[in-house]
C-alpha cells in the first residue's frame, strides 16, 4: 500500500508541475504575442518607409528621376549649411513653445473642471472636442478672416480701440501667434480629454483623506492630481512635443501659397521638407531633413521628459499620496 | 459585460457597412476580356469633359469604357503626379497636366509617352506645342486650353478718375508697352488716390512671359540672375507698384475682397479670370475687359493632356487624348466651362467668334481673346528650374510689395535663394 | 493577501440618491457633490470658443455663394442649408453616399482594431516583464518623431506591391500600427490598473488571456473610448493619402467633398454645408462614445 501511495504522490506531483509548465511558458510568451499585432504591421508600413527614407537621404535622389549616386552625408552637410533650415528651425521651436506650454496647461485646468460631478457631463466633456472635428477648410477659412492684414476682424478690431494693425502675414511673431493660436484652438480640447482620462483613474479616496486632513482643493490637485498623473503627463508632454515640432497643416494652410511666408516668417521644418521634396522635387535633402527633425525631436523629447518627471515625480508630493494610501487601507 | 457588447456592437457597424460598400463594386479594374479596354483620364479644375461628352467618344469606339477621375485643384493634381511618377504606378491613362508644373518634368519626358504625329501638326497654337516638345523633339503632350491675357478693367472707377470707359477706348489708352500701361496708371492714382493695378507679383508674371530665355538657357545653363532682361522687368514692375499696387496678394482673402471692393482698378486677365471675377465680386457692375495687353501679348496657364508610359494602354489612351483636344471637342468644352481653345482652328468657328460675357458689359470675349492670343509673339523657355526660380521671383516682389523690404534687399536675397537651388 | 478597493461612488448623470447624499456628507463633499457656478462659468466660455467654428460653417452654408465675401457676417443663418446640402449629395462628381460608406467602413476598422491591437500592447509593455521591453517601448514612441510626409511614396510602393492600391485596404492597413495608440494604453494602464489585480487573477489561476479579457479590458475601458473616438475622428478627417492611394471612383469623404472646391471660383456656401454633412456623423458618434467616457469605474474588486 506505501508503494501505491507513494506512486500516487508521484503522479501528482508530475500533474502540478506540468500546468505550472505549461502557465510558466503562458507568462512568457504572452507579452511577445500580445504586442505582435503592432509590430507585425507596423514591420511593413511603418519600418519600411523609414528604412526607405533613410536609404534615399544618403543617394542624391530626384523625384521623379530616381535614385541617383551615393553621396554619403551631403544632403546632410548642404541641409545644415542652408539659412533657410535655420530659420525653419527657429520658427518651428517658437511655435511649438507658443502653442504646446499654454495648451498643456490650459488643458490640465479645462480636465479638472471636466473631472467633477458636473450635470450633464457628457454635453461638457465632448464639446470641448468640437474644434477638433471641424475640417481644417473651415478652420483655415475662419482664422484667416480673422488674422487678415488689411481687412482681418481682429484688425479691426484693434483699430476701435486705437492700436495699430498689425501685420499677421508679414510680420515673424505675431505670425507665429496667429498660427499658434490655430494650433491651440484644434488641440486644447482632445489634450484636455486625454488628460481627463487620466484623472478619472485617480482614486476618490485619495482626495477624500487629503480633505479630511484638511487639504484645500489646490493643494489637492498639486499633491494628488499631479503625481498621479504622472504616466500621462508623461504621455501628453512627449506627444505634444513630437506633434508640435511636426506642425504642418496650420502653417501650410494659413496663406494662399503655403510655403510659410514669402520671407519664411512662418516656415516650419516640415514644411520645408515639403518644398524640398515636393517644391524642387529633390527627394535625397528632403529625406535629410526628415532624419534631422527625427534626431531633433528626440532629443527635446528627452529633455521634456525629464522635466516632467521632476515636476510630477519625486518628492513631497509622492509622501502625500503615500499617506493617503496608508489611510484608505486602514 | 458591457465590453462585450460594445465590441459586439462594433463589430456589427463594421460588417454593415463592409456589405454595403466594400463588396458592391469594388475599384476599378480594367475589365480586360477580349480586347474591351476601361481607360482612366485624370483632370482637374473644370476642363469641360461632360459625361456626355466622354460617352460619344465610347460610342464611337465600342470596347472602351473610359472612367473620369478628377482632383480639386492643380495643386492637388500636380502632388498626385508627382507621387506616382516617382512611385513608377498608379498614374491613370491619361493625365491632365498645368504648364506651369510641366516644365519641371521635362528632363524626365521619357516618362512620357511619345505623341508626335504628323497628322495633328498645325492643330494647335505654335507657342502651345513648342512648350510641349521635349529637347529630342518629342510631342509629350496634346494641348487643352490657353490663357491669353487682356486688360480687365473698371469702368465705373475709370469714369471717376476722368478716363475714358469705352472698351475701344480704353485699348487704344492702353496701347503699346509697359511705360504706356504704367503712365496711364499714374494719371488714375493721381486723379483718384487709389491703386491701379492689385499686386507686383501679377504685373511681373505679364512682364516676364514676354522674355524668351528668362531664367534658363537651353543647354541648361541658369542665367536668372544675371540676365538684364529680368533685372529690368524686376525693376519696372517694383518701381510701378512704389505708388501703384494695391499691395495685394493674388488668390489672397484680401485681394478676392478687392476684386469686390474696388481695391484696384486694372488687371491682367487671361481668360479664365472672367469666371473668378464674377464669382466673387456678383454684385459688382462695373467691370469690364479691354481688347489690350501692355506689349502685345501674354499667355498665363493653360494645360495639356499626357499619357505616361508606364499605362497598360498606351495606344489606346494616345487615340483617346487626339480625340479629347480636337477642335470640335475642345469647342465642346469651351462651352461647358469657358477654357479657352488652344486650337487654330476654333478661332474661326461661330461659337467661338460669337461668345460673349454679360456680366463684363456684354464683352466679346471670343473675338477678345482670338486676337490677345494672335497677338503674342514670344513663347517663354520653360525648363526644370523654372517653377521654383519664378516662385522664389514671386516671394521676393512680395517681399517688397506687400511687406515693405526695400528692394535691394530682396533682389539680393533672391539671388541666394536662387543660388541654393543648385 | 487581500486587495481591497473600495469602488468610487458612481458618478451618475441623473442626480444623487439618498444613500449617495450621505455618503458625501460622510466624506465631507458639499451636500449636493456638485461643482459651483464657476466650474460652469468656465467651461461655457471654453465651450463658447469651440461651438463657434462650427456654427460659423453653418452660417456659411446656410448663405449663398456671396455670403462668405461680405464684411458684415449675419449672425443669424440664412434658408439655404437644405438647398446646398442636397446640392452636395446630388453632385455627380461628389459620390456622396459612396464615399460616406467607405469613411464609416474605414472609420470604423481603424478605431477599433487599434483599440484591440494597442490595448493588447499597451497591457503587455505596463504590466508584464519582458526581455527587450524598455528597448522596444522607446523604439515604438520614437517612430512617432519621423516625420510622415515622406512616407507617402515608399508606403505608395508597398502597398502597390501588396496589390492593394485603390481598395480601402490599403488605408485602412497603415493605419493600424498605431504608435500613439500603443503608447496611449501603455501609460494608462500603468496608472490605473494595479499590480494587486492582476496578481489576484494570477492566484486564482488564470491564463494571462482571462487576465487580459477580464481584468485588463474593463479597466481600460474609459482610455479604450478615447481612443476609439480619437483615431475614429483622424481617420475620418485624414485627406491626404486616401487622396493619393484610393481609386477615384470609391473615395472617402474628405476626398469627395474637396471636388466641391475644384474651378476658380468656389462656392463657399455649398462648400461648408459639404462640411457640415461631413461633422454630423461625427457628432452622433460623440453622443454615443460619451457615455463610455463619463464613468471610470475599475470593476470587479478582487477580496479574499
Amino acid at each position: 500500500m506505501t508503494a501505491t501511495v507513494a506512486a500516487a504522490d508521484a503522479r501528482s506531483i508530475r500533474r502540478i508541475a506540468f500546468s505550472q509548465r505549461v502557465s510558466h511558458w503562458d507568462f512568457k510568451l504572452s507579452p511577445y504575442l500580445y504586442i505582435s499585432p503592432f509590430f507585425i504591421i507596423f514591420g511593413v508600413v511603418g519600418l519600411f518607409p523609414l528604412l526607405y527614407t533613410a536609404w534615399v537621404s544618403v543617394h542624391e535622389w530626384h523625384l521623379i528621376g530616381g535614385q541617383g549616386d551615393f553621396v554619403g552625408l551631403d544632403n546632410f552637410a548642404f541641409v545644415l549649411g542652408q539659412s533657410q533650415f535655420w530659420i525653419a528651425l527657429r520658427n518651428t521651436f517658437s511655435i511649438f513653445l507658443f502653442s504646446a506650454v499654454p495648451q498643456v496647461v490650459v488643458a490640465l485646468v479645462i480636465a479638472a473642471v471636466l473631472d467633477q460631478n458636473l450635470r450633464g457631463k457628457t454635453f461638457w466633456r465632448m464639446g470641448v472636442l468640437l474644434p477638433y472635428i471641424v475640417a481644417p477648410v473651415a478652420v483655415v477659412l475662419i482664422f484667416s478672416n480673422m488674422f487678415g492684414d488689411q481687412y482681418g476682424l481682429v484688425n479691426n478690431a484693434l483699430g476701435s480701440i486705437g492700436i495699430d494693425p498689425i501685420g499677421w502675414h508679414s510680420d515673424v511673431i505675431p505670425s507665429h501667434l496667429a498660427i499658434a493660436t490655430m494650433v491651440n484652438f484644434r488641440w486644447t480640447g482632445y489634450t484636455a480629454l486625454i488628460l481627463l482620462a487620466g484623472m478619472q483613474a485617480i482614486p476618490r479616496d485619495y482626495y477624500e483623506a487629503a480633505t479630511i486632513d484638511g487639504a484645500g482643493k489646490v493643494r489637492q490637485f498639486f499633491s494628488i492630481t499631479v503625481p498621479q498623473l504622472r504616466p500621462t503627463l508623461i504621455f501628453v508632454i512627449v506627444t505634444s512635443t513630437i506633434g508640435g515640432l511636426q506642425i504642418f497643416d496650420e502653417p501650410r494652410l494659413y496663406d494662399q501659397f503655403g510655403q510659410g511666408g514669402a520671407d519664411n516668417q512662418w516656415m516650419t521644418i516640415t514644411i520645408y521638407l515639403y518644398n524640398l521634396g515636393w517644391g524642387q522635387l529633390d527627394f535625397g535633402r528632403a529625406a535629410a531633413v526628415a532624419w534631422l527633425l527625427f534626431l531633433i525631436i528626440v532629443l527635446i523629447g528627452l529633455i521634456n521628459l525629464a522635466i516632467t518627471r521632476r515636476i510630477a515625480g519625486s518628492g513631497d508630493a509622492a509622501k502625500v499620496s503615500r499617506r493617503a494610501r496608508k489611510e484608505v487601507t486602514k | 459585460m458591457r465590453t462585450s457588447r460594445t465590441i459586439a456592437a462594433v463589430a456589427g457597424v463594421a460588417s454593415l457597412a463592409l456589405v454595403a460598400t466594400g463588396c458592391a463594386g469594388g475599384s476599378g479594374d480594367s475589365g480586360s476580356a477580349d480586347g474591351d479596354v476601361t481607360l482612366t483620364v485624370a483632370t482637374f479644375n473644370e476642363f469641360g469633359y461632360t459625361d456626355e461628352l466622354l460617352q460619344k467618344y465610347m460610342d464611337e469606339n465600342p470596347g472602351v469604357t473610359i472612367t473620369h477621375n478628377r482632383a480639386a485643384t492643380s495643386n492637388d493634381a500636380r502632388d498626385n503626379f508627382f507621387t506616382k511618377l516617382g512611385a513608377g504606378s498608379g498614374l491613370s491613362d491619361v493625365e491632365a497636366v498645368e504648364v506651369d508644373w510641366f516644365a519641371e518634368m521635362m528632363q524626365y519626358s521619357d516618362r512620357l509617352a511619345d505623341l508626335s504625329d504628323p497628322e495633328l501638326d498645325g492643330r494647335w497654337v505654335d507657342f502651345k506645342t513648342a512648350a510641349a516638345t521635349d529637347a529630342d523633339g518629342r510631342l509629350v503632350a496634346y494641348g487643352t486650353d490657353i490663357g491669353p491675357e487682356a486688360v480687365c478693367y473698371r469702368s465705373d472707377l475709370f469714369a471717376e478718375a476722368g478716363l475714358p470707359t469705352d472698351r475701344a477706348e480704353v485699348a487704344a489708352l492702353l496701347e503699346g508697352d509697359w511705360d504706356t500701361y504704367f503712365d496711364a496708371g499714374r494719371d488714375y492714382t493721381e486723379a483718384t488716390g487709389k491703386p491701379w493695378f492689385d499686386s507686383a507679383g501679377a504685373t511681373y508674371q505679364g512682364l516676364v512671359n514676354q522674355i524668351e530665355y528668362a531664367y534658363e538657357e537651353e543647354d541648361g545653363t541658369i542665367i536668372a540672375t544675371e540676365n538684364p532682361d529680368v533685372e529690368a522687368a524686376y525693376e519696372a514692375t517694383v518701381e510701378a507698384s512704389a505708388d501703384l499696387s494695391a499691395g495685394l496678394g493674388q488668390w489672397s482673402d484680401d485681394w478676392l475682397a478687392g476684386l469686390a471692393n474696388g481695391a484696384f482698378a486694372t488687371m491682367l486677365c487671361p481668360g479664365w479670370m472672367l469666371g473668378v471675377i464674377s464669382g466673387n465680386a456678383p454684385e459688382v457692375d462695373g467691370w469690364d475687359v479691354a481688347n489690350v495687353f501692355p506689349g502685345g501679348g501674354g499667355n498665363w496657364g493653360g494645360s495639356y493632356l499626357t499619357v505616361p508610359a508606364q499605362g497598360e494602354n498606351v495606344e489606346e489612351a494616345t487615340k483617346l487624348a487626339a480625340w479629347l483636344t480636337a477642335p470640335e471637342q475642345q469647342l465642346a468644352a469651351f462651352e461647358s466651362a469657358g477654357t479657352f481653345p488652344s486650337q487654330t482652328e476654333t478661332y474661326t468657328d461661330e461659337v467661338l467668334t460669337g461668345a460673349t460675357d454679360e456680366y463684363f458689359n456684354d464683352a466679346p470675349i471670343g473675338e477678345i481673346f482670338i486676337e490677345r492670343s494672335e497677338a503674342i509673339e514670344v513663347s517663354p523657355y520653360k525648363s526644370v528650374k523654372y517653377f521654383p526660380i519664378n516662385d522664389a521671383m514671386q516671394r521676393a516682389l512680395t517681399r517688397v510689395d506687400v511687406e515693405g523690404q526695400d528692394p535691394e534687399t530682396s533682389w539680393n536675397q533672391w539671388v541666394s535663394d536662387v543660388e541654393a537651388l543648385g | 493577501m487581500t486587495a481591497t478597493l473600495e469602488t468610487r461612488p458612481e458618478e451618475s448623470a441623473a442626480g444623487s440618491s439618498p444613500a449617495e447624499r450621505s455618503q458625501n456628507r460622510r466624506s465631507g463633499r458639499n451636500t449636493n457633490g456638485r461643482p459651483g457656478w464657476i466650474a460652469y462659468a468656465i467651461l461655457s466660455v471654453v465651450i463658447l470658443g469651440s461651438v463657434f467654428p462650427l456654427y460659423w460653417s453653418f452660417l456659411i452654408g446656410s448663405g449663398d455663394a456671396s455670403t462668405i465675401t461680405r464684411a458684415d457676417l449675419p449672425w443669424w443663418p440664412g434658408g439655404n442649408f437644405l438647398a446646398n446640402a442636397a446640392t452636395v449629395i446630388g453632385n455627380e462628381t461628389v459620390n456622396f453616399w459612396r464615399a460616406l460608406g467607405n469613411s464609416i467602413l474605414v472609420s470604423t476598422v481603424v478605431a477599433a482594431a487599434v483599440v484591440l491591437f494597442s490595448t493588447l500592447s499597451g497591457f503587455a509593455f505596463a504590466k508584464l516583464r519582458f526581455r527587450g521591453r524598455n528597448g522596444l517601448l522607446i523604439f515604438v514612441i520614437a517612430t512617432m518623431a519621423v516625420p510622415t510626409q515622406l512616407g507617402v511614396v515608399p508606403l505608395f510602393i508597398a502597398m502597390s506591391q501588396l496589390q492593394l492600391a485603390g481598395s480601402v485596404w490599403a488605408v485602412i492597413l497603415p493605419a493600424l500600427a498605431s504608435a500613439f495608440g500603443v503608447f496611449w494604453m501603455t501609460q494608462y494602464l500603468s496608472g490605473a490598473l494595479p499590480y494587486e489585480l492582476i496578481e489576484a487573477a494570477r492566484v486564482d489561476g488564470a491564463s494571462m488571456i482571462r487576465t487580459f479579457w477580464h481584468i485588463a479590458l474593463p479597466a481600460a475601458r474609459p482610455a479604450a473610448a478615447m481612443l476609439g473616438l480619437f483615431i475614429f475622428i483622424q481617420t475620418w478627417t485624414n485627406f491626404f493619402w486616401p487622396f493619393i492611394v484610393l481609386d477615384p471612383q470609391s473615395p472617402t469623404l474628405p476626398v469627395a467633398l474637396s471636388l466641391l472646391q475644384s474651378n476658380f471660383f468656389v462656392d463657399y456656401s455649398v462648400v461648408m454645408a459639404g462640411v457640415m454633412l461631413s461633422t454630423i456623423p461625427l457628432l452622433i458618434l460623440f453622443a454615443v462614445a460619451g457615455r463610455h467616457l463619463v464613468s471610470g469605474i475599475m470593476q470587479g474588486a478582487v477580496k479574499g
